[in-house]
């Protein structure tokens, strides 16, 4: 297998200059129905604080590769190096990858409906051993950062509206400080105007905390702030 | 720490899911627990009876031999009785006078088994005291004038009283099982017995109405002797009351009549001198360890007794029977109940965590990719199944407090009706006659004259919560929590979080 570093290189060049580097990426599914190629041969790279948009028709293989990153899925093929290290590497510790160094915004929100929005946003660091005290503390700044005043902290997820959900969901996402923010189609299940500042959200996270934030989506519009962007089709990628 | 803390919310949260299944888990564990409290009861109950019923046994002269020889001496007239007797040598006699005996060799022999836990020898005999006036014997007698014939010509006269010999005044079995007190004096003993003294334990009326007190003594006439050589003077050593007389006077008409209230006690040796029957015994009595050697017991009598079916060991086994076929029954019963109800809790508490985990995929899928360990969730779903187990018994241990003494009742009767059946169908004419006459009562009821079939121990049962129930009861929340617990465990490890967070 070539190195990747000298097929996949970057602009910014240099092993230590991408935090997220991307090669050769392929995933197939195979059921009795036949077989699909959701992600084939998907190479690229990211860098701290930018904002990568990844736009593609339905079925295009973008929530298959938002998995593959944030190591839902294995890879049948491909490296993915986070900092210069492969997560998919035998013996690599999974569980803290999840939990410290990627967060996750889901397609349809996936918070947890029997907890508050301030216990959705706590419950990562609840699994991480953070004093709970330390928990409130920081899932209240990261809900004001969202929005979501003191009252819709203390509801029920199941009860919160579309653009809550999903600012309480980015909450959660940043509970452990991750630097790479994978985002699912983070307007899909919005209308324009929350829509809107819901990206204005992710990018802050790039622009203002440096984080490196991938959002997957089918919202052409979204492209417009992007520092990256890519097209898929069929599981390939391709540069806009 | 955390997970547990985590659990507990989760079951908080979902309160009407939880409840439904902490309802059924109820009900269901309820069934369980009080079958298994009465199953405990049942047994510990059939130990109690087996420390007092079951474990007493006595060698007498069989029902069939005192038939057999009834028959005989009916056949004979009295002067053939009376030839008979005056051509006998001594020993002839004295075998002629203790047909109905056990030789005292027999009775110490089988004393000696292993299971025989204490002994006593026992003879009773008519014998006339001169002196004193047996005021009720005296009324009997003065009813007809067949009676009074009849009576003189078997030596039974209104001076004629009842002794009891035994080796011991105070395990005499009326003393033991209180039906008499000792109100004044003291007992006679065992050295009294071994001695011979002539002592002698009066009954409280006899001795007020004939003026005898503590110390005085009473002249008695050794049977079939005349003379100087026939008199034993007898010192009274203490005088008894009967506390039953009263209750046994009002059972019938029959019962009014009671010549062993005023019946003399004393040391068997003196009695055997009294009846002139020395080396022989009415009977002899034995405690043994329990029920369950009765058998044992009864294979090394017959093997001791030989061929010969004069003597008979008879055991209050049946009195036994009677109480523990019951309980035995309500136990067999229970332990099937308890059987069911428990596989009904472990399917109702695998159907819901099926359920409530199959409702909560999406979540186990949150919790993986967020990065909890399997661990951490299998824990979390842990505490909740325990929380709904321990609920569940929680209440099911009240509830079980309240209506398991009714569950066993029920159980009780249902089994009881079964054994009146049974003896509805006991053969009736006249075998059934003969038998009911030829019944006699175990020394240990009281003896030759309290009333046969009186007051027999009913099986009882008495649910209580014993401290051995809380050990099952943590058991079962142990044993069903840990199943519970099994289908989070399997579903966790197959659960692919990449398949249920695209869902919706
Ligand atoms: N577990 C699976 N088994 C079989 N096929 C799968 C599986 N997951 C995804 N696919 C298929 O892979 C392809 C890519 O799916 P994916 O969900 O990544 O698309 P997507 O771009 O996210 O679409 P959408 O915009 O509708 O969310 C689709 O054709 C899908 O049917
Ligand atoms: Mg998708």
């Amino acid at each position: 297998m070539p190195e990747p570093m000298e097929d996949y290189g970057n602009n910014l060049g240099g092993v230590g200059g991408a935090l997220l580097e991307v090669a050769d990426v392929s995933k197939t599914f195979r059921s009795k129905a036949g077989e699909v190629r959701a992600v084939d041969g998907v190479s690229f790279t990211a860098q701290q604080g930018e904002v990568v948009v990844i736009v593609g028709p339905s079925g295009s293989g973008k929530t298959t590769l938002l998995y593959i990153l944030g190591s839902l899925e294995k890879p049948d093929q491909g490296k993915i190096l986070v900092s210069g290290e492969d997560i998919c590497a035998p013996g690599v510790d999974l569980i803290a990858y999840r939990r410290r160094r990627v967060g996750f915004i889901f397609q349809f929100f996936n918070l947890v409906t029997a907890l508050t929005a301030l216990e959705n946003v706590a419950l990562p660091m609840d699994l991480s051993a953070v004093p709970s005290a330390e928990q409130e503390r920081r899932a209240v700044e990261l809900l004001e950062r969202m929005g979501i005043d003191r009252r819709l902290q203390r509801t029920r997820a199941n009860r919160l509206s579309g653009g809550e959900k999903q600012r309480v969901a980015i909450a959660r996402a940043l509970a452990n400080d991750p630097q790479i923010i994978l985002a699912d189609e983070p307007t899909g299940n919005l209308d324009s105007a929350t829509g809107g500042t819901v990206v204005d959200i992710l990018v802050r996270l790039a622009r203002e905390d440096g984080r490196c934030v991938l959002i997957v989506t089918h919202d052409e519009s979204i492209l417009g702030v992007a520092d990256r962007a890519f097209h898929m089709a069929d599981g390939r990628l391709s540069p806009r | 720490m955390r997970a547990l803390k985590r659990g507990f919310r989760s079951f908080r949260r979902h309160p009407a899911a939880n409840l439904v299944v902490v309802l059924l888990l109820f009900v269901c564990l309820t069934f369980c627990l009080s079958m298994l409290a009465v199953k405990l009861a049942a047994d510990s109950q059939t130990e109690a009876v087996k420390g007092r019923i079951g474990n007493y046994g006595e060698i007498r002269s069989s029902s069939g031999y005192m038939m057999s020889t009834f028959e005989r001496e009916r056949g004979k007239s009295e002067a053939e009785r009376a030839r008979e007797v005056r051509g006998m040598s001594e020993e002839e006699e004295l075998e002629e006078r203790a047909k109905t005996l056990v030789p005292e060799e027999l009775a110490d022999a089988f004393s000696r088994h292993r299971y025989i836990l204490t002994y006593d020898k026992i003879l009773t005999a008519g014998v006339t005291v001169p002196g004193i006036k047996n005021v009720e014997l005296s009324s009997m007698l003065d009813l007809s004038k067949e009676i009074k014939e009849g009576a003189a010509a078997s030596g039974i006269t209104e001076h004629t009283f009842v002794f009891e010999g035994n080796t011991n005044g105070a395990s005499a079995s009326e003393f033991l099982n209180g039906s008499k007190r000792l109100i004044a004096g003291s007992f006679y003993t065992y050295a009294d017995h071994l001695e011979a003294n002539p002592v002698v334990l009066v009954e409280r009326n006899l001795a007020d109405e004939n003026g005898i007190e503590v110390g005085d003594t009473v002249t008695a006439r050794v049977s079939g002797e005349s003379g100087k050589k026939a008199e034993v003077k007898l010192e009274v050593v203490g005088i008894y009351e009967t506390v039953e007389a009263e209750r046994q006077s009002q059972k019938g008409s029959f019962a009014t009549f009671n010549p062993a209230g005023n019946k003399f006690f004393a040391p068997l040796s003196v009695v055997q001198t009294l009846n002139k029957t020395p080396g022989y015994v009415e009977l002899g009595s034995y405690y043994f360890d329990s029920v369950d050697h009765t058998e044992e017991l009864r294979e090394a009598f017959a093997e001791a007794r030989g061929d010969s079916d004069r003597y008979e060991f008879v055991t209050d086994e049946a009195d036994y029977r009677l109480i523990s076929d019951p309980l035995e029954k309500v136990g067999k019963t229970s332990l099937i109940g308890f059987g069911g109800a428990l596989g009904a809790s472990a399917l109702i508490i695998l159907l819901a965590m099926a359920i409530i985990v199959g409702g909560r995929t999406r979540e186990l899928g949150v919790l993986k990719a967020i990065g909890a360990t399997d661990r951490q969730v299998v824990t979390q779903y842990a505490v909740e199944v325990l929380c709904i187990c321990l609920v569940a018994i929680a209440l099911a241990t009240l509830a079980t407090a309240l209506v398991s003494q009714g569950i066993g009742d029920w159980l009780l009767s249902g089994s009881e009706n079964g054994r009146v059946v049974e003896e509805g169908e006991e053969a009736s004419g006249y075998a059934a006659m003969m038998a009911r006459l030829t019944e006699r009562n175990l020394y240990k009821e009281g003896g030759l004259f309290s009333l046969p079939g009186g007051e027999k121990e009913e099986a009882q049962l008495n649910v209580v919560y014993q401290g051995r129930m809380l050990a099952y009861g943590i058991l079962i929340l142990l044993g069903i929590s840990l199943l519970g617990m099994a289908i989070p465990v399997a579903w966790i490890n197959r659960l692919e979080p990449a398949r249920v967070l695209s869902m919706e």
